[in-house]
């Protein structure tokens, strides 16, 4: 197991640096640089200063110096400083020799969208494991249709709409909840515990949303697997012998139904990163997706390099560990691995 | 764990409550009434005090503008910083730091005085070595700033004591005084042995105007709080909060649930939202004011047959702005006819825009040798259909302007396509090579009238800003003699010949200039209206908020 583990890390690296290089050069593919944006189409803006940004950028040289630069810099763990941000760091958090503590842009970003992914995915698995299992026991009877169609309302209803409505109705309407943000005003000169509060209450609405466009996936997923487990040989071996129709469903049907599930979850880890830009826009939460557009719009390659290549090595570690909870939860290919 | 029956019975009760959730929703209005309908129109004394909550679309990369560049960051930073001189209400120049200024007889040197006991928001004096200190590191070839090519033109720049600083250009250089109006003046003693290109100044700034910044949470909001040291006096509002909401209905939302003041409407929210919501308009109080940009179409004058001014004229008289302004901008806009905007010096009021008149459009198409041949409904020149492509980038107005404007040139004969590009390969493949027909963007109404780098023959280089290649003699004489002129009257005549010019030339067809639209909150008194030339912006340091209109949640400051 150590052997085989170690292995597959060793395999990143190479699989890093390929990965590395085509975004580099599809990055660079796209026309334009931090120079070019709408915002420097200006006259008082003068071409030869631009071509001094850009060669000071390095974006004079050859693509593939600037990658060797880039990964350079890598090898050192250094993911650079932001083009359109002021030279934040692009990862993490640096102190200059005054002590001023200047935070890394993914260092802030990555925790809010994580903080809410989580909690979203958690929200679906809650709602749809039942969901899904109520519809496979009801198989074409109307708690099955009536799931089905709820499930797919949710994922059909634009995001966006939804969220609007609601904010206008939990936020305009009543006072409820609050609108937008992360925090309240005056947010700081609470206690902790209410400081708490008050996040949980801003998070409710983008938590809801982004949990219910991912319900249909998981439920239909849980509905079906637990269908086929049903008409398999061994669950009519343990009606025919008189086991208790919970322990057949619970005990044998949903746990094997549950396995490809780990896979779902698995490659569902590069998504807990990668934040939904719609609704961060729309409910003003500085997390990972808008971070990334608002980069991709301004050609700020080291944010965007910084991103993908996190999101590279999180997508891979998230194989790695879908496997490895195969072999943990499955014995007929823990045999195999070993 | 649950029998499924139990599920079934759980998942029953919860649909029921939802159910009973959405009902409630839509009986509900006692909510809506709690909110205060109390009366804002009554009047109040100035009083010093209070918060003003804003909103804001872009956060601030930092507050060092001349290396930030975008408007969050201006916006922002225009409330810490001084320059030496500002645009008064009238959008006339006049000093801020500096107390007076004087323009020698050669007109290559200006000295500006700067007012007595200046001071940083740190209470160190701010003194002419200062000015120096930013005009070096705004020319040093090391600061990654775009805007250093106006102030290299300083052939010598001095502080001969404390409160004199002297520059001196090499050629008399007009639109100085402006830029001087636009530089920010940065802290020598915090800066010195500091990398400007990465400082923490730009996220901890110090400087010597009505505000300096308190609390900064990245994504989330900037707090500024009143300096008192600022070198203007003392501004009336205590605190500014900029929220940063990314999205405009979210704003919106946030305005009428009364938790933000103030916001930039779009011609919807502002024509058709506001009138139809009386709850709104009882507390908050809408503003226009001419923009700073207007939007045309440009001609690719390399390209036939756009080099014949009586084509180019033709289309002007066949494009109805009004039609654009009413139909894109909701009325909410108004005609120009030169670069300038109209109520200042710099604009002609004797100029008029080409009127809409299809008549005069065909016989000017005549002339230039087009006609309807074979009976198609497009003209026709040397047996080649006049058909040409309109460019623009992703921006809905002006695509919206760009249907219209195809759909007036079908009915005089001229076949149109649109071709909406992002504007990094619109900008790359298409302007910077002069590979397009026509185009339809924006400029910008520039304060100073020196617009030099659009018009002059000589900026028509790839990356430079004459990019539709319009060459006339007489136009460049007049941009030439207008950048060494000082003296804003003779300035004045100047351009007013300029733009006489370039209307007749018809480069480009001046299609509209859009109000800024905004909404404020009726707690915050003191905004004058209607705006004067410069904006509602004008006075914000004379803006108050009764102590009866403070937020709850604002009392304990």
């Amino acid at each position: 197991m150590a052997s085989y583990l170690l292995k597959r890390i060793l395999w990143m690296v190479p699989l890093l640096l390929g990965i590395s290089l085509i975004s580099f050069f599809i990055m660079h593919l796209a026309p334009g640089d931090i120079t070019t944006s709408e915002a420097s189409f200006n006259p008082k803006a003068s071409e030869e200063s631009r071509q001094k940004l850009r060669a000071l950028y390095n974006l004079d040289k050859p693509v593939i110096v600037q990658y060797g630069l880039w990964v350079k810099r890598l090898a050192k763990l250094d993911f650079g400083t932001s083009f359109a941000s002021h030279q934040r760091p692009v990862f993490w958090q640096t102190t200059d020799k005054d002590g001023n503590v200047t935070l890394g842009m993914i260092q802030e970003a990555l925790p809010i969208t994580l903080l809410i992914n989580v909690l979203s995915l958690l929200l679906i698995i809650g709602i749809a494991l039942p969901l899904g299992v109520i519809s496979a026991l009801k198989q074409n009877q109307w708690p099955d249709r009536g799931i089905t169609m709820f499930v797919f309302l949710g994922f059909a209803i634009p995001g966006f709409w939804l969220a609007l409505m609601l904010m206008y109705w939990t936020g305009v309407q009543h006072s409820w909840l609050p609108i937008s943000g992360l925090e309240s005003m005056g947010h700081e000169n609470l206690t902790w515990l209410a400081q708490i509060w008050d996040t949980l209450q801003h998070l409710v609405l983008p938590v809801f949303i982004s949990a219910i466009t991912g319900l249909a996936g998981i439920s239909l997923f849980v509905r079906n697997g637990m269908l086929d487990v049903l008409h398999q040989d061994y669950i009519t071996t343990a009606r025919a012998k008189g086991l208790n129709e919970n322990k057949i469903i619970y005990g044998h049907a949903l746990r094997n139904a549950l396995l490809p599930l780990i896979t779902i979850f698995g490659l569902s880890i590069p998504g807990l990163i990668g934040g939904s830009v719609i609704a961060e826009s729309i409910f003003a939460i500085p997390g990972m997706g808008k971070l990334f557009y608002d980069a991709v719009l301004m050609r700020d390659f080291p944010v965007i390099m910084g991103i993908l290549t996190i999101g590279a090595i999180l997508t891979m570690l998230g194989n790695l560990l879908a496997d490895v909870s195969y072999a943990w939860a499955d014995p007929r290919v823990r045999r195999g691995v070993m | 764990m649950l029998m499924p029956t139990q599920i079934t019975r759980h998942i029953q009760l919860w649909l029921i409550v939802f159910g009973i959730c959405l009902m409630s929703a839509c009986s509900n209005g006692e909510d809506a009434a709690k909110k205060l309908n109390s009366n804002y129109d009554v009047p109040h004394p100035t009083s010093p005090g209070g918060t003003m909550i804003d909103a804001m679309t872009g956060e601030p990369s930092g507050l060092i503008a001349m290396i930030a560049g975008e408007s969050a960051a201006s916006a922002i930073a225009g409330n810490i910083f001084n320059s030496l001189l500002k645009y008064d209400k009238n959008l006339d120049l006049t000093g801020e730091l500096a107390q007076s200024w004087e323009i020698s007889a050669d007109q290559r040197t200006i000295t500006f005085h700067l007012k007595p006991n200046l001071k940083w928001a740190d209470q160190r004096p701010l003194s002419s070595a200062d000015v120096l200190f930013t005009w070096q590191k705004v020319t040093d070839d090391n600061t990654r700033t775009p805007y250093g090519s106006d102030f290299k033109l300083v052939s010598k720049a001095e502080a001969p004591d404390a409160q004199t600083f002297r520059v001196t250009y090499a050629v008399p250089y007009a639109p100085a005084l402006d830029t001087w109006a636009g530089l920010h003046i940065l802290p020598k003693h915090l800066l010195q042995d500091q990398d400007i290109n990465n400082t923490a100044f730009a996220r901890h700034p110090v400087g010597s105007h009505y505000y300096k910044l308190s609390d900064w949470k990245n994504g989330q909001y900037l707090k500024l709080s009143r300096n008192p040291y600022a070198s203007q006096g003392q501004a009336n509002i205590e605190h500014l909060l900029s929220r940063i909401i990314p999205d405009k209905a979210a704003q919106f939302l946030e305005l009428s649930a009364d938790n933000i003041d103030s916001m930039a409407l779009n011609p919807i929210q502002y024509a058709r939202i506001f009138p139809s919501r009386p709850d709104l308009s009882n507390n908050i109080g809408l503003y226009k004011e001419l923009g700073n940009s207007y939007s045309y179409m440009g001609f690719n004058l390399k390209r036939k047959p756009f080099d014949d001014v009586r084509v180019r004229q033709a289309i002007n008289y066949a494009i109805d702005k009004q039609e654009i302004i009413d139909g894109v901008l909701l009325g909410l806009g108004e005609p120009v006819a030169s670069p300038y905007k109209p109520g200042t010096r710099w604009s002609n009021p004797k100029l008029k825009p080409y009127p809409y008149d299809p008549n005069k459009a065909r016989t000017l198409l005549r002339e230039a040798g087009f006609a309807d041949t074979n009976g198609d409904g497009i003209l026709e020149k040397d047996g080649k259909p006049f058909s040409f492509e309109i460019l623009t980038n992703q921006n809905k107005e002006r695509e919206m302007t760009a249907v219209l404007i195809q759909r007036r040139l079908k009915e005089v004969g001229i076949e149109v396509n649109i071709r909406v590009l992002e504007w990094a390969s619109f900008l790359g493949r298409f302007i910077k090579p002069k590979q397009f027909d026509a185009v339809v963007l924006g400029w910008s109404l520039s304060l100073d009238p020196d617009q030099y780098g659009i018009w002059h023959s000589s900026q028509q280089a790839p990356g430079q800003f004459n990019f539709i290649s319009y060459s006339n003699p007489q136009a460049d004489k007049l941009l030439e003699a207008g950048r060494i002129e000082l003296n804003p009257d003779k300035r004045m005549k100047i351009y007013h010949a300029f733009s006489t010019i370039l209307l007749e030339d018809s480069p480009v067809i001046y299609l509209s200039a859009g109000y800024g639209l905004s909404a404020i909150h009726k707690r915050v008194k003191g905004i004058s209206s209607p705006a004067p030339a410069a904006g509602i912006g004008h006075n914000t340091y004379e803006w108050f908020i009764p102590k009866a209109y403070y937020r709850n949640e604002m009392n304990d400051q």
